[in-house]
């Protein structure tokens, strides 16, 4: 008797098998990652300063319902919405950007710092901290707060453009050759702009260290404005990358014979990359490792399919730089560590451990 | 119908295929055989399309470099001769990969099922949550094959053939498995549909094909039936060895007994 109870009983002890289609997993894991990033959204607006109440009794009093006093207005409307809605975005952009390039690279260690989008981003905003103020007063008056935004994405963008010319010929493109290119560009891209630096006044050092580890901080509504559209854009490109990511997971040729037009995706993916890189760079500066450990995560989760795995690495992207910043405001308080340092911090170990899991990746 | 004409590749200095004709019909198994470095693989890339050639390649009467390629997805697939897989997908996930436009099949439940039944097919029902990494290289390549028969389930589509390209389907795999394999491109043939298969093996290549031809270095030898083309004096000359052929029961092919290495040191 006890013995046919518990082969009866066997079945509801093991968690539900997927039989090798792990989409409903994926289903889940997309529902659970969104009700997480509505809660840590919630509570990010208020960290430190408000209430969760307030937070929500602030919310209301925008749509006309209640009131909220002026102080968790302004601090919640006009400083910590951009914030955290930068921090949502340039999360969600990175972790997509990393995504697409290891499909595109079929490497799951590629990331968009390793083709020198970020070093050429990086170049863009360094020139324009160090050198914008030579630029006649019509010019930067005009420009504004988009100056540093706007140089960065064309940084970003020329990179690949060049990245682009060196890596193709005949139409199609090497990704060993974008690879090493990447490396070679980023090297030079590096160069000048220690360059430039190296010519930089005691303040503009100053600004140049804060960007340069990368931070959300800074973030307001009008450099959200310049940038967060071209993200967002970028972001809704992905989703229609799914199907020929997944084939080109077989190669470039079964690729090409599954029916995927392989170089008019690779210029969208290049491109659209580059752009929502670029514009995440301009307004936070360098934070690393994201883009590699969200996608990393959910592959080892619910398994390297695309139409899954892009949406679910923007909502835990969006989670993780959030929490990140969570952590950047408490850890140091009052003061603010830059919030690259801990991405790098818990990033660093994690990228190390894949390397010495996959070394077959690196040799293969 | 499948036709190439002149069909001539140069890797930098060496040419690798000289003004090559090539043609074949729906309703067989066509074999590409010759020995190694002769062409055939580079010949077969030609044809699908993957490797630019100088020469042309009908397909059905129509340039194939005015198709597009999700349009030649619903008319050929192609096997080729290794892949690897860049991520940990299970079984089932990469065979769907093959679920193109071609597929064609109106009931959506029965589109569902087609994954498990290809599976089927090539012997590997209960392998769907495997992980594609973890199989043996014959068990990776029969896949594949579940892929590609997929994505032209249907060897007929709207009255035109559909092609089956197969870069050594069988070089991974055991004797039993090799004749599931081609047994396989057989029915797939009989039903309708075309077949090029690039092939080492010379006696399942008698008892498969119905057209062979025949190349060496970058040229073809000779074209025809299996009884036609495997002559001693054929593949002797072409393959570099001394052979005999011969005609056992039942299939009635020529038979194909290895002798000698002829340009090897110390063996003659």
């Amino acid at each position: 008797m006890t013995d046919a109870a518990s082969v009866n009983a066997a079945p509801q002890a093991v968690p539900a098998r997927h039989f090798g289609d792990r989409s409903a997993r994926g289903r889940t894991i997309q529902a659970g990652l969104a009700l997480c990033l509505g809660v840590v959204m919630l509570v990010s607006l208020g960290w430190g300063a408000a209430s969760d109440i307030d937070v929500i009794a602030a919310l209301l009093a925008k749509l006309g319902m209640g009131s909220a006093s002026a102080r968790d207005m302004t601090i919640i409307w006009d400083i910590r919405m951009p914030r955290m809605v930068t921090g949502a975005l340039v999360g969600a952009a990175l972790a997509v950007s990393g995504a697409v390039m290891q499909g595109l690279f079929r490497n799951p260690l590629a990331d968009p710092g390793l083709v020198g989008v970020s070093a050429g981003a990086g170049l863009g905003a360094v020139s324009a901290i160090v050198l914008g103020g030579l630029l006649p007063l019509g010019v930067q008056a005009f420009a504004g707060p988009y100056l540093i935004p706007f140089a960065a994405f064309l940084g970003g963008w020329a990179s690949t453009l060049v990245l682009y010319r060196i890596a193709t010929s005949g139409g199609r493109t090497s990704v060993a050759t974008m690879l090493l290119a990447g490396i070679a560009l980023g090297a030079l891209t590096g160069a000048i702009t220690g360059f430039i630096v190296y010519r930089a006044t005691d303040d503009q050092l100053r600004d140049l260290t804060f960007w340069g580890m990368g931070s959300v901080a800074g973030a307001t509504w009008v450099k959200l404005m310049a940038a967060g559209p071209i993200v967002i854009l970028t972001l809704l490109t992905a989703p229609f990358l799914s199907r020929a990511l997944d084939a080109l997971a077989l190669g470039e040729p079964v690729a090409v014979h599954l029916g995927i037009d392989v170089q008019r995706m690779k210029r969208i993916a290049v491109m659209s990359v580059a752009a929502s890189v670029g514009a995440a760079v301009a307004i936070t500066g360098g934070i690393g490792f994201v883009g590699i450990v969200v996608p990393h995560l959910l592959r080892l989760l619910q398994g390297p399919v695309h139409r899954m795995l892009l949406p679910n690495a923007a909502l835990l992207g969006a989670i993780i730089l959030l929490v990140a910043d969570m952590i950047s405001r408490t850890v140091a308080a009052p003061a603010e560590l830059p919030i690259g340092i801990i991405t790098a911090t818990l990033g660093g170990p994690f990228f190390l451990w894949i390397l010495l899991k996959n070394r077959a990746i690196l040799e293969g | 119908m499948l036709s190439a004409e002149n069909i001539t590749v140069d890797f930098g200095v060496r040419r690798v295929l000289d003004r090559v004709d090539f043609a074949a019909r729906a309703g067989e198994v066509t074999a590409i055989v010759g020995p190694n470095g002769s062409g055939k693989t580079t010949l077969l890339k030609a044809i699908t399309g993957e490797l630019k050639s100088g020469g042309t390649v009908w397909f059905d009467g129509r340039d194939i470099r005015d198709m597009k390629a999700a349009e030649l997805a619903t008319r050929r697939a192609v096997l080729p001769q290794s892949g690897n897989v860049a991520f940990p997908f299970t079984v089932l996930e990469l065979v769907r990969l093959g679920l193109t436009n071609g597929c064609a099949t109106a009931d959506p439940a029965q589109l569902a099922d087609l994954p498990r039944q290809a599976l089927a097919r090539v012997g590997l029902a209960g392998f769907e949550a495997r992980f594609v990494q973890e199989l043996s290289g014959g068990e990776r390549q029969r896949v594949q094959l579940a892929r590609v028969l997929l994505q032209i389930w249907e060897p007929v589509l709207d009255g035109a053939a559909r092609w089956l390209f197969l870069d050594e389907p069988v070089s991974a795999l055991d004797i039993g498995h090799q004749l599931v394999v081609m047994q396989i491109a057989r029915d797939f043939a009989r039903a309708g549909g075309g077949v090029v298969a690039v092939m080492h093996d010379l006696n399942l290549t008698s008892m498969f094909a119905d057209q062979v031809s025949l190349l060496d270095r970058g040229a073809v030898k000779s074209v025809g039936s299996p009884r036609e083309v495997f002559t001693d004096e054929h593949l002797s000359a072409c393959y570099g060895c001394a052979l005999r052929t011969n005609t056992p029961p039942p299939q009635g092919g020529p038979w194909l007994l290895p002798q000698a290495a002829m340009h090897v040191a110390g063996t003659l």
